[in-house]
């Protein structure tokens, strides 16, 4: 459901005002403002517990905030559901629940939105056609769209899982935690699979533990500790090492 | 074709051809005078494996899925006492044939509810309504076996269709062939089979990416009782009777017959053909073995240590190939 409000910064593609969540006792954001911008790619970081899973989580749907509200170009919105956050142009990457790994390549990137001929049987031709398309536009190459995913490297799962994001012409990316657990070579894969997204001018949120990883292809910089926003710079403005003195100065003090 | 995924898992389809032309040509060989392919033996087998046969489809598509259902064995005798509650009260067979179907099917609707709604293993669910319904068919009918022959005689419209031979194919053979068809290309070529492997593979991708899992998993539950129902039915019908001991040992032989067709335990990796080829090997070594001369209490012997090898053998491929 969308309330109509007036706009009056364009270059906004999200703006998160005054963002609680509670679970139970535990108050996870408190009050958290969160902008992303169009065709940017903002890196949010801070320690385990500080609420980057939870404020995604609201944005992506999963969670209904507590309080604050949550406007996509401009214009209120209510998300109360994945789908919801879907229909807007917000697909969300998640850390295990991204791809299902006995099924093959294309039935992962339409599964749920799966193209039907009549009475909903699969149009294959469509979905290892478009799947192919979806992989190659973030420069991913793959031999068929019928592997299953867990021959797949890490790398190449993440890939799929940009891949479908693109596909379905998200404006903003969510990444929780795109990177770990993957060797030097695959983080290098999926970043640039991260910077196609940017050269198409979808915007990107890029959740990690890993300054490095994020310093280099993020524009903005927020930090999170203990459900507050901590920090708000841009990249040029600051360096990995003030970010990690940031990080660990806020969870010993 | 990518839905039957012969190629990426070809050992599992293939592991279960081999055994099964295997187990054919032993018995061809081996029994007394050939009697494996005699005619009438192959007739017999061809009424009787169908029982099983459609248990095993749909708890095959279930375990698919994620879940299990021990139930099975319980709805089974359920359905044919209330088919025969009804035809002794005076309904006309085909009407209480296409009454017993629901009834099948709510069974099967109130197992999937439970394990949706409160989250716990379906195993220990149905293990639940498993003992529920034993219980409830057991009291009720007094374990009394009740002759309904005179309800559905040979010739009548029920019994013809579901009992009747066509030129040298029982039906109840092709009535296997019609729901092994049916489900096949529901689970392969549909989307609904896609919603089905996606959530026995990962469960909260899949209702990431916006599919019903609840919905798909209490589906399938109910696809299993309406299964069962079926052949309840059939079942009686040929029987000419309802025995409270019908569907005996049919929980663990559709499990069975679903590993030995390449089914994971895990969920999200299974195929019709070879859930279908699972329920005939199964049968045809009991089958085979009885003409053997293998006492009939040893049979299952034979049985526990062919699954047992089968899902050794899966998970050694598996290992070799991923």
């Amino acid at each position: 459901m969308q309330l109509a409000e007036p706009s009056y910064v364009p270059e906004n593609l999200v703006r998160m005002s005054g963002i609680h969540k509670w679970f139970g006792k535990v108050h996870a954001l408190r009050g958290v403002d969160f902008e992303v911008n169009r065709a940017e790619t903002v890196g949010l970081v801070g320690d385990n517990g500080a609420g980057k899973s939870t404020l995604i989580k609201v944005l992506s749907g999963y969670h209904k905030a507590d309080k604050g509200q949550i406007f996509f170009e401009g214009t209120e919105v209510q998300l109360s559901s994945p789908k919801d956050a879907r229909a807007l142009g917000i697909e969300t990457v998640y850390q295990e629940q991204a791809l299902a790994p006995d099924l093959s390549i294309s039935r992962n990137i339409f599964m749920g939105r799966e193209p039907v001929t009549a009475m909903g049987f699969l149009n294959r031709k469509v979905m290892d056609e478009e799947s192919m398309e979806a992989l190659q536009s973030i420069g991913l190459s793959l031999r068929s769209p019928g592997l299953p995913i867990n021959t797949l490297s890490g790398g190449q799962r993440q890939g799929v899982a940009i891949a479908r994001a693109l596909h379905f012409e998200a404006k903003l990316v969510i990444l929780d935690e795109p990177t770990m657990a993957l060797s030097v070579k695959e983080v290098r894969e999926v970043l640039q699979f991260i910077c196609q997204l940017k050269n198409k001018g979808i915007s990107v949120i890029f959740i990690t533990h890993n300054l490095y990883h994020v310093f280099s292809i993020a524009d903005r910089i927020v930090v999170l500790a203990h459900g507050q926003k901590l920090a708000d710079v841009k990249k040029e403005d600051t360096s990995v090492d003030n970010l990690a003195n940031l990080i660990v100065k806020e969870t010993m003090g | 074709m990518e839905g039957l995924r012969f190629k990426s898992l070809s050992y599992r389809g293939l592991n279960t051809i081999i055994a099964f032309v295997i187990l054919i040509l032993i018995f061809v060989f081996f029994t007394p005078n050939h009697l494996f392919v005699d005619p009438r033996n192959l007739a017999s087998m061809a009424k009787l494996i169908p029982d099983i046969g459609l248990v095993a489809l749909g708890v095959g598509v279930l375990m698919i899925c994620g879940e299990f259902d021990l139930s099975v064995v319980s709805i089974l005798p359920m359905c044919s006492y209330i088919f025969t509650l009804m035809l002794i009260g005076g309904v006309s067979p085909v009407i209480a044939f296409l009454i017993t179907l629901p009834v099948g099917a709510t069974l099967g609707l109130i197992n999937g509810l439970i394990t949706v709604k409160t989250g716990m293993s379906s195993f220990i669910t149905t293990l639940g309504t498993m003992m529920f319904w034993r219980g409830v068919v057991f009291a009720w009918s007094h374990m009394a076996p009740i002759s309904i022959q005179n309800y559905v005689p040979v010739g009548s419209f029920l019994n013809n269709l579901l009992t009747e031979t066509i030129g040298f194919m029982p039906i109840q053979a092709i009535w296997l062939i019609f729901f092994t068809l049916v489900l096949g290309l529901i689970l392969h070529f549909h989307k609904f089979g896609n919603w089905i492997y996606a959530t026995g593979s990962n469960k909260e991708a899949a209702r990431a990416m916006g599919v019903n899992t609840g919905m798909v998993k209490t589906i399938c539950f109910m696809i299993v009782g309406t299964l069962c129902a079926f052949a309840a039915v059939m079942q009686s019908v040929r029987l000419g009777s309802f025995a409270a001991t019908q569907g005996i040992g049919f929980e663990l032989k559709a499990i069975a017959a679903a590993v030995v067709g390449g089914t994971s335990l895990r969920g999200g990796v299974g195929n019709i053909v070879g859930i279908f080829l699972g329920a005939l090997t199964i049968q045809i070594l009991e089958n085979g073995l009885i003409l053997m001369r293998v006492p009939v209490f040893g049979v299952s012997t034979f049985i526990g240590a062919a699954v047992i090898i089968f899902v050794m053998l899966n998970s050694f491929f598996e290992r070799r190939m991923v």
